[in-house]
């Protein structure tokens, strides 16, 4: 592979593991991680003058959300196409895992409005999931990226 | 990525005109970002820290910790993805690979002190306003520089030694 390539790669994954953080921080600072504070996000309390959300608005959230997480999951696991075959392998499972819990994520909002409370918890350990699986496959992709281009200067 | 994959990019029918069509947009991309950018946050250190502190005399509420961090998670995502695309074509157009290696590191390195001025300028301190503008122009200027080449690689016969 071109050595520019693997720099770019390489940033890729950076600005990935900060999409990721700032993901995060929204998260926390706007959901929290507890089931109340999840529960009251979404489902609102009177008391507090909380407003519950709207299907509708879950949706203007949702719909970038479905294109970009599936479009970073493709972009960054088409890229370990590229490394050795045991570590393709290792990759697998990750990828495949972040697809649905990406999808959990997405869809879980929703059922929570709907009613189904037993989602919060889903909302929390798939968010979780996803954060965790992307930095892991973020850092396989890194260092792959950083060995190749060791590798490359080595021999060159 | 298919086209990192293709030997003759110019002489290939289909692919230059997609790579055409590819850095017209990423050309378009950053011209309406800086315009929108100016507009919404502003893109000079006084319009900058009315939007992030606000302005008491002129009634100008300061910007929201959500709104900041929103800005930003968006901001990544299109940053990245323009990047790594624009990048990839660079390095297979351009045949100088210290001028390439230098450009790609250079935008690359400036778009993200852009991410970590802002926050820095929100939460630390003013003095970081101005870093975060001079940063937010170079990287667009570099990647506008990137994408202004790469056309020129492509649809000029034999003058990519530049």
């Amino acid at each position: 592979m071109h050595q520019s390539y693997r720099y770019a790669i390489a940033y890729f994954a950076i600005f990935g593991a900060l999409l990721l953080i700032s993901g995060a921080i929204l998260f926390v600072s706007k959901l929290g991680l507890s089931y109340e504070s999840v529960s009251l996000f979404y489902l609102g309390n009177k008391e507090q003058f909380c407003q519950p959300k709207s299907a509708y608005g879950l949706l203007e959230t949702a719909l970038p959300h479905l294109g970009a997480m599936g479009l970073f999951i493709f972009v960054t696991g088409h890229f370990l196409l590229f490394s050795s075959k045991a570590q393709k392998h290792k990759a697998i499972l990750p990828i495949k895992l972040l697809f649905i819990a990406a999808f959990l994520d997405i869809l879980s909002g929703f059922l929570i409005v709907e009613g189904f409370h037993f989602f919060i918890w889903i909302k929390i350990i798939s968010f979780l999931l996803l954060q965790l699986l992307g930095l892991y496959l973020l850092f396989v992709l890194f260092n792959n990226v950083i060995k190749g281009i060791a590798f490359n200067k080595r021999t060159s | 990525m298919k086209f990192t994959l293709v030997k003759d990019l110019k002489g290939d029918t289909l692919i230059r005109p997609l790579l055409g069509g590819l850095l017209a947009f990423i050309l378009l991309f950053l011209s309406s970002d800086i315009l929108l950018k100016s507009d919404h946050i502003g893109l000079n250190p006084t319009a900058l820290e009315q939007t992030l502190f606000g302005n008491e005399e002129e009634y100008i509420e300061p910007v929201t910790e959500h709104f900041l961090l929103e800005l930003m998670h968006s901001d990544i995502f299109f940053m990245m993805m323009t990047l790594l695309t624009l990048s990839a074509v660079y390095a297979r157009l351009c045949q100088n690979q210290s001028i390439r290696n230098f450009n790609i590191h250079t935008t690359m390195i400036t778009a993200l002190l852009t991410i970590i001025f802002l926050p820095l300028a929100y939460y630390l301190s003013k003095a970081f306003i101005l870093p975060y503008i001079i940063s937010f122009y170079a990287w667009h200027i570099l990647a506008i520089f990137m994408a202004i080449a790469s056309l020129y690689y492509l649809f000029i016969p034999n003058k990519s030694k530049l």
